[in-house]
């Protein structure tokens, strides 16, 4: 393994370090770019169908195109807690306080804190 | 095509559907995180033989192997495909293009970079529709993919260092793979 370290070409070494930096600062980007707010999202088929404010705890049922699909939101963070999808990947991603949750089989989306505050944004700008 | 050909691709696309299978039975701390270990295969055929025996081995891998799983044609499926083509096509392009630029490491990384921008973008065409959480999980994709990239590309050319040895120590053995 050494030997494959030490044959590695120059061009190997910076393509590395350039992904690398790319990737990390494109992190930093798209959280930078990622308005706050306090409202939990959720879109079924491409459009909004509920939204609820992080604070208050509370479960949501809806139905979504593999079946009914059940998100809890509790101490600022929310979670799918039961989908009937075949393999729970969007229960398995657990509580998320920022960021989104996607049930693909069930074409829901899931938006924790921020969305909308990038239109509250620009109406700031108009009215203010 | 000849017969030793067809041979070759036989044997490769069985290590490679191995190694798929092998990978999916690993745990992974994210469910959708793939090492992506069949892509040595890819790397090896076409740094060992051709273009259109990597091509070949790839298309083979993911068609069997979703079949085996019960995804064929299913959005799996079409992620699969969609990424193994680009990075066999990537790949493939970049040593064509530049012979001695790249080691296996190097076509790894593009192959792993084209692998992550095609799924990213079938993704966001077919399935989320969404450009923000595609442009939000996209960085995180890639690093992983980096990472992967790396380890598989210095396993290829430990694993073609190894070959071409034995192919030098024994020229009359070389048909074997």
């Amino acid at each position: 393994m050494r030997k494959s370290i030490r044959s590695t070409t120059i061009p190997d070494r910076l393509l590395l370090l350039f992904l690398v930096v790319a990737s990390v600062a494109g992190i930093f980007l798209a959280r930078e770019a990622m308005p706050e707010s306090d409202e939990v999202v959720i879109e079924v088929d491409g459009h909004p169908a509920f939204t609820a404010a992080l604070q208050e705890d509370r479960v949501i049922r809806l139905q979504s195109s593999s079946g009914p699909i059940e998100v809890e939101i509790s101490s600022g963070r929310a979670r799918i807690k039961e989908a009937h999808c075949p393999n729970q990947l969007c229960v398995k991603q657990g509580w998320v306080s920022r960021g989104v949750i996607v049930c693909l089989p069930g074409r829901v989306i899931v938006f924790v804190g921020g969305r909308d505050t990038q239109k509250k944004k620009d109406l700031d700008a108009v009215t203010g | 095509m000849q017969l030793r050909d067809k041979q070759r691709i036989a044997v490769l696309s069985a290590y490679a559907l191995a190694l798929h299978g092998f990978e999916a039975i690993l745990p992974m701390p994210v469910p959708w995180l793939r090492i992506g270990l069949a892509n040595i295969i890819t790397l090896v055929s076409l740094l060992l033989y051709d273009f259109r025996t990597a091509l070949a081995v790839t298309v083979i891998r993911v068609t069997l192997a979703s079949m085996f799983t019960g995804t064929f044609l299913g959005p799996s499926f079409i992620l699969s495909l969609g990424g193994g083509l680009s990075s066999t096509a990537a790949m493939g392009l970049v040593h064509a293009a530049s012979r001695n630029l790249f080691g296996p490491v190097g076509l790894s990384l593009v192959g792993s970079l084209f692998h992550n921008l095609a799924q990213l973008f079938l993704a966001w065409l077919l399935f989320v529709q969404r450009i923000g959480p595609v442009l939000i999980i996209s960085p995180v994709i890639l690093l992983i993919g980096t990472i992967t990239g790396v380890v598989n590309g210095l396993i290829s050319s430990l694993l073609i260092r190894q070959l071409t040895k034995e192919n030098a120590d024994n020229p009359a053995d070389n048909s074997e793979l």
